[in-house]
């Protein structure tokens, strides 16, 4: 249930940050307007049909991590 | 597809159902109405749309009505004119010269009269509907800053979003040989899974555009907005907002008066001339009275160019045209995007038609969520669970039900007593509406019958509806044929719809009354 609710949500928003870093922003960011909720469900639904909790929790930080690696390595000009 | 997904889908489906069935159910019903929000504030008010030219509004006047209070220099001004009332809304934002006191604010201004009037004197039903469906009377319990309201109705879309994917997956399967079954003779539970599944099947695109929009509207500036800011934009909103947005322009201010007050009437004919085929929506002046002073006139028309719109800005300096957009260019991504948000989740895009027809999606929708209430209430009503959880969920139900159902009869008898009120506010339609449901409510729970909740909601509803055409004409004397006879569409409207929902209703109670009776000769007789 949490990798579902939080998991989900951390790998679709660092999925569309990291977009963020070679797309147009403005662009994206109207996008996101739609397009987060609807990742974010999808991504609830198959982290519900996983067999095992932790495993999805670890496979969804780890998603998370590398989408965010270009910020933690400061690879962005901001 | 395999059992165990099945049973993921179907389990994930009826917990998150059941979790969002009663806010949902308040949220669809309130917003079902809210579709109608200008024709109930003008029903309310007796303030028919017709009566005023649209075109013709004296702009200059409005100007000097908003001017006799506050000094208009440095401010951005907004005139916002709605096609289905007489009432325009005129805000002023803070002066950008710091020497300029005061705040701005927002009012309402009646075109008929000029009289403005502040957002609390002019709070009516229709707007309570609205504010309503999205949960604005319980932000009150986050306290000052915290919006709870919107933040519960942001969640509970987009766990609607969620159950409606899951609803769909548990349904895949049989979605074309079940759409054509409708058994409603047969058992209790088959009548309410066939009503779910058809009802949700023919209303799934609806339901999905609405999930996915209500959770943008509300819960997309704490999850998206603020994140995204603090990443790319050094935390600033503000900054984020202005590089994406498509509606705000900003001017450099110049600090340098200029004389004379610009010639809005002057503009405003201008640009009707200039966006023949279009629907003025809004004028705005920047930097009012300032050298860098713009104004800006938009127009839309969807009939024409569905996501796009038009507009004119002139300086003020000049009076000169300075960027002319028609309405035949296609509209760049971002504005398609942030109108399709908001033309979808509105439905103003096709007239009244595309407006009742959401209504009824809307309604399909309540019906949709009580339907899935009861196949949850059957399922578990079986021998093989024990006494003490059967009881638990006849006792949740039945709260649903009653809370839900009396909505109804609560709406109509608001709508009669707002009538009767001609001071009817804020104040007297919050203590009215949620006392006087919370106390039905009470007694249907109390009495502990989902039948008779029905039945006797049914009948009050009806009778109560029909009377709001018959209450409307006594207090104004606009009875419904004089409404049709002045041409004054929007107040027949609220008329004429209370009627259909009344008849409607009555039938409906009519209909379950028998059946009961039936089922109870036929008990009867084999006693």
């Amino acid at each position: 249930m949490t990798a579902a609710f939080i998991g989900g949500y951390m790998v679709t928003m660092s999925l569309h940050m990291l977009l963020m870093t070679f797309l147009d922003k403005a662009t994206l960011f109207n996008t996101m307007k739609f397009s987060v909720f609807i990742l974010w469900a999808v991504l609830m639904v198959l982290a519900l049909l996983a067999k095992n909790g932790w495993k999805i929790w670890g496979i969804y930080l780890g998603l998370s991590l590398v989408f965010f690696l270009p910020y933690l390595l400061h690879l962005t000009d901001r | 597809m395999n059992l165990r997904n099945y049973n993921i889908y179907f389990h994930t489906h009826t917990v998150s159902g059941i979790i969002i069935s009663l806010v949902l159910y308040v949220i669809f019903f309130a917003g079902s109405f809210a579709f109608f929000k200008s024709e109930i504030a003008n029903w309310q008010q007796n303030t028919p749309n017709a009566a005023v030219q649209k075109s013709q509004i004296d702009m200059n006047r409005v100007r000097d009505t908003m001017a006799a209070d506050m000094d208009l220099y440095g401010r951005d001004l907004y005139i916002t004119l709605n096609e289905r009332s007489s009432r325009m809304i005129v805000s002023a934002t803070t002066s950008k010269d710091t020497t300029v006191k005061g705040r701005g604010g927002f009012f309402y201004m009646d075109a008929a009269d000029f009289v403005k009037m502040d957002y609390r004197q002019s709070y009516d039903l229709g707007e309570f509907l609205y504010r309503l469906h999205f949960l604005a009377p319980l932000n009150v319990i986050g306290g000052r800053g915290f919006p709870f309201g919107y933040y519960l109705a942001g969640i509970v879309a987009f766990l609607f979003l969620f159950a409606s994917i899951t609803g769909t997956l548990v349904h895949w399967k049989k979605i074309v040989s079940n759409f054509y079954v409708f058994r409603p003779w047969e058992k209790l539970k088959t009548l309410w899974t066939d009503i779910h599944t058809a009802l949700g099947v023919i209303t799934l695109p609806f339901l999905f555009v609405f999930a996915v929009t209500g959770a943008y509207y509300l819960i997309s500036f704490p999850l998206v907005t603020q994140p995204v800011a603090a990443s790319q934009y050094g935390g600033s909103t503000d900054s984020l907002l202005q590089a994406t947005s498509t509606r705000v322009t900003n001017y450099d201010f110049a600090h340098q008066r200029v004389g004379q007050a610009p010639d809005l009437n002057a503009y405003f004919r201008d640009a009707r001339q200039k966006m023949p085929e279009t629907e003025i929506r809004n004028i705005v002046v920047n930097n009012y009275g300032d050298q860098s002073m713009r104004i800006t006139v938009n127009g839309a028309n969807p009939r024409k160019n569905f996501t796009g719109t038009a507009s004119v800005v002139y300086s003020g300096a000049s009076g000169q045209v300075e960027k002319f957009t028609p309405l035949e260019r296609p509209s760049s991504y971002n504005k398609a995007v942030d109108n399709l948000m908001y033309t979808l989740h509105f439905g103003n895009f096709g007239g009244n038609i595309v407006r009742i027809l959401y209504f009824l999606l809307g309604i399909a929708g309540c019906i949709v969520i009580i339907s899935g209430v009861m196949i949850w209430l059957v399922a578990r009503n079986k021998k093989n669970i024990p006494e003490k959880k059967r009881r638990f969920n006849e006792w949740l139900a039945n709260i649903y039900l009653s809370a839900s159902i009396s909505m109804y009869p609560v709406t109509a008898a608001t709508f009669i007593a707002v009538k009767l009120n001609s001071e009817a506010g804020r104040g007297f339609i919050y203590s009215f509406y949620f006392w006087v449901w919370l106390a039905i409510t009470i007694l249907l729970v109390l009495r502990r019958n989902n039948y008779k909740t029905t039945r006797d909601c049914l009948l009050l509803g009806g009778l109560l509806g029909l009377a709001i055409p018959i209450v409307n004409g006594l207090v104004t004397g606009n009875w419904i044929w004089v409404s049709w006879r002045h041409g004054y569409y929007d107040l027949l409207f609220i008329d004429l719809l209370w009627m259909v929902m009344g008849i409607t209703t009555l039938v409906t109670w009519m209909l379950v009354v028998r059946k009961q009776q039936g089922k109870l000769k036929i008990a009867l007789a084999a006693a």
